[in-house]
């Protein structure tokens, strides 16, 4: 990262006066320290947008902790970064989060069976994790707390 | 070298030929590149559970033209008779470092904590997991090849917050498995003396846990 400006939340004013440089040159460095990775931007339209400055390239998460913040009214701190690389969808995470296991993950969990659109694959993942008890036992825990599609007879217990 | 991009794409094309789903651990250049320390590498270092997932994956890139090399002019004679040595395959200018569960005698699991991880969802899953910033260093000190010292620097420079007691009960813990270990770390902390203040209680406890190991031969 060329710039000097140590890691931490900046808004555009609060890093133009620290860099002693105009409010669009800010932009304009922002900007390119984004596209690099350095920056990431919260807030946006009504509300300020705050620039998160990073030490390393920051690739944005996209796995089991990306899904279940995304569809869980209860979120999740993640306890490790998760990057995929292909198609990781509600059903993966499924199993992700029954392996990881702790009672939190698997409360948030749960909200993800609204989202199965395969449930071979589920069950196909789950076959091959050996799985298969869990997934029933959470469907079942998640049927009881939350609106869920039903599963098809032939995956049922 | 193979860059970022090249080695994401590098390791779904892999995940597409793996006949059974795998996990490893990612060690040296390449757990660096994947936490932003650097932009390319020159050797992939990989650690597996056991023979047969490397066995597994040896057969993968073999379909894709990897061959075997000899760790000749890479690693020191030492290195090249330990028990935990890699076996090295390349294709073009990238290389393959593949260990089993040691790495010269640091012992490494994929059971055990890790920071990151990453999944590549080819026709088999091929899953990855990153360690602690510790851990990179200390597996720096221990493989020590021509670039691991400015590895470990480009690491100290980035990061402030070194747990040099971490560092040191991780050194430690697994010394008694490689007699050198704690004297190679010695030296690599002495030469990162020069770039960023390590305290001499470290170096104290360095030396006492030299000591007993040596008191007990």
């Amino acid at each position: 990262m060329d710039n000097h400006m140590g890691p931490g939340k900046y808004t555009v004013e609060t890093f133009a006066r620290e860099e002693g440089i105009t409010r669009q040159s800010a932009l304009n460095k922002l900007s390119k320290l984004k596209r690099e990775g350095y920056v990431t931007i919260s807030g946006g339209g009504q509300q300020k947008r705050i620039y998160t400055l990073h030490k390393t390239p920051q690739q944005p998460a996209n796995g089991f902790y990306a899904i279940v913040n995304k569809y869980a009214p209860e979120k999740l701190v993640p306890t490790f970064k998760h990057h995929v690389v292909g198609n990781y969808t509600a059903e993966h995470a499924i199993i992700d989060g029954i392996k990881i296991g702790d009672a939190r993950t698997l409360e948030a969990t749960q909200h993800l069976f609204r989202h199965v659109t395969s449930w071979k694959r589920l069950f196909d993942l789950a076959r091959k994790e050996e799985l298969t008890t869990e997934v029933h036992a959470l469907y079942n825990k998640a049927r009881n707390n939350t609106r869920v599609k039903r599963m098809p007879k032939r995956y049922q217990e | 070298m193979i860059n970022t991009a090249d080695q994401e794409q590098l390791f779904k094309l892999i995940a597409d030929y793996l006949p059974k789903d795998l996990v490893c651990v990612a060690i040296g250049g390449t757990a660096m590149m994947f936490l932003g320390y650097k932009n390319a590498t020159r050797d992939i270092d990989l650690v597996f559970d056991s023979e047969g997932e490397r066995n597994t994956f040896i057969a993968a890139i073999g379909e894709l033209g990897y061959k075997e090399k000899a760790l000749a002019d890479v690693y020191d004679e030492r290195r090249k008779k330990h028990a935990g040595k890699p076996r090295m395959f390349t294709r073009g200018e990238e290389r393959f470092d593949l260990f089993v569960k040691d790495v010269f005698g640091y012992e490494i699991s994929t059971k055990q904590e890790f920071t990151e991880r990453r999944d590549y969802l080819g026709k088999n899953e091929f899953t990855i997991h990153l360690l602690t910033k510790e851990d990179l260093i200390v597996l720096k000190a221990v493989t020590r090849r021509e670039k691991d010292q400015e590895d470990i620097e480009t690491i100290i420079k980035i990061e402030k917050s070194i747990d040099w007691g971490l560092l040191l009960d991780k050194a430690i813990a697994q010394a008694k498995r490689n007699e050198w270990m704690l004297i190679d770390l010695e030296a690599t902390l002495q030469e990162l003396k020069r770039i960023t203040f390590i305290p001499g209680k470290h170096f104290k406890r360095l030396y006492e846990a030299q000591e007993r190991l040596h008191g007990k031969r």
